[in-house]
């Protein structure tokens, strides 16, 4: 049994262990707008903001080049730094990078690691809490996506997606389609068929 | 605070709107209106028509203000000047103005998670189109709507609504009138979890047994009112999903 629950909504007696809960007086409470599952006691939140985690892939423009360090922005409240001595390859100021977090402090740095540059391309800027979905279990949402289309398409946790290729338009349109309807049953299907036609 | 008109505010135990004294205005809430924000509620509460808008967490700018160990939040509360009767026509904030984005601010100090995102800040819009007596109380109960939408973790829905005092009389969500010439005016914000309060503000004189009666009602509205937030709060969601289930 899945519900949409709301933020200081009681979700269960006693205490889970799940992200955007907060537990009290033996009770646990969502902190965000979220699907709870009653089955698999899951928490999906429908609206949410990305925490940088360790691993997780990042897709940034360079926004300030600095002595020793690139700045990079990453459409959230945390910057991202990568070490000009780690950073194999040339970049400059307005480049797309795609790099991977490697540590992260106290303050709102994500230190990056291992960057790639994307060159060309375009930029798309999603819900960070519905990149699990355009992805989807086993990368089968993405596959479908690069497969009906042939576009290449790159997405990072924080959000900001990188296509190039062909059919782009339409792998756009798949993509904010996902991210509308991502909280329904079925959808893959749907973009299975959409991708057709 | 004239006593004199106060035989007019009530007739045959019925307010000058035909309510009775513990009955609130309609209200509609309406989430994610604006496209640009990040978050954004509607509100029609009475003849009160109110937006609130929330940005971020981002940076906070200048960089002095900011705090390292949580976020600040900026809330800025704002009435267009063809919202009243009275005279709002000069831009910019006033002393009025000032005054409720404080206590806005206080109140979502209090239930937004703020140490998940030290050295940002977080932006609240309220802005009234239209006012008609408990603009504060109707913003408050907009901006936890719009807060919610944007996904920043909240430990709850707050709600606010404001009791008064008409003669002997206990009376709930004052507009304007009675607002202007009621003995007393009380706006209250409640956490509706934990029984919380959060904003408690008097104009006039109440009696200890006159705040209890007024808190009694109050915690009564706000079951209603926070009810109206969380079916606002879901209704796009349950919308797309029925599409689809039909």
């Amino acid at each position: 049994m899945q519900r949409i629950v709301v933020p200081g909504e009681k979700i269960s007696d006693g205490q889970l262990r799940l992200e955007n809960t907060i537990t009290e007086n033996n009770a646990t409470y969502s902190t965000v707008v979220a699907i709870y599952d009653e089955e698999k006691k899951t928490l999906l939140p429908l609206e949410g903001l990305w925490y940088p985690r360790y691993g997780d892939t990042v897709v940034g423009v360079i926004e300030e080049d600095k002595l020793n360090t690139y700045v990079v922005n990453l459409n959230a409240p945390y910057k991202g730094l990568l070490l000009t001595k780690f950073t194999e390859i040339e970049i400059t100021t307005g480049d797309v990078v795609e790099a991977t977090v490697k540590e992260l402090d106290k303050t709102q740095t994500a230190m990056l690691m291992r960057p790639r540059k994307l060159s060309g391309g375009k930029l798309l800027s999603v819900k960070p809490s519905k990149v699990p979905r355009i992805i989807g279990s086993g990368n089968t949402m993405l596959k479908e996506l690069t497969e009906g289309t042939g576009c290449s398409i790159m997405v990072g946790n924080n959000g900001i997606i990188w296509l190039k290729g062909k059919n782009v338009d339409l792998a756009t349109k798949a993509i904010l389609k996902i991210e509308e309807e991502a909280h329904t049953s079925g959808l893959t299907e749907r973009i299975k068929e959409m991708l057709k036609s | 605070m004239s006593g004199g008109e106060n035989q007019e505010l009530i007739i045959n135990g019925k307010r000058l709107d035909g309510r009775m004294p513990d009955e609130l205005r309609p209200i509609k809430i309406e989430a994610n209106v604006l496209h640009n924000a990040d978050g954004s509620a509607y509100i029609e509460w009475g003849n009160n028509k109110i937006i609130a808008g929330v940005y971020g967490p981002k940076e906070a700018l200048p960089k002095h203000i900011s705090d390292p160990e949580r976020a600040i939040i900026k809330c800025r509360y704002q009435m267009a000047p063809f919202s009243s009767l009275e005279e709002h026509g000069r831009s910019g904030p006033n002393r009025r103005s000032i005054e409720i984005s404080k206590v806005t601010k206080e109140v979502f100090e209090n239930v937004v998670m703020l140490d998940h995102f030290p050295g940002s800040e977080i932006d609240i819009f309220v802005e009234v189109l239209q006012g008609d007596g408990g603009t504060r109380t109707a913003g408050i109960t907009a901006a936890a709507v719009a807060l919610a939408t944007s996904g920043i973790p909240m430990r709850d829905l707050p709600f606010a609504v404001s009791a008064g005092k008409v003669g002997d009389t206990i009376i709930l969500d004052l507009n304007k009138i009675e607002d202007n010439s009621s003995d007393a005016d009380m706006p209250v914000a409640v956490s509706p979890r934990t029984n919380t309060v959060l904003l408690l503000q008097m104009d006039g004189e109440l009696t200890r047994q006159d705040i209890n009666t007024a808190f009694s009602m109050v915690q009564k509205a706000g079951t209603y009112i926070s009810k109206l937030q969380r079916e606002a709060i879901k209704a796009p969601y349950e919308k797309i999903k029925d599409k689809y289930n039909k």
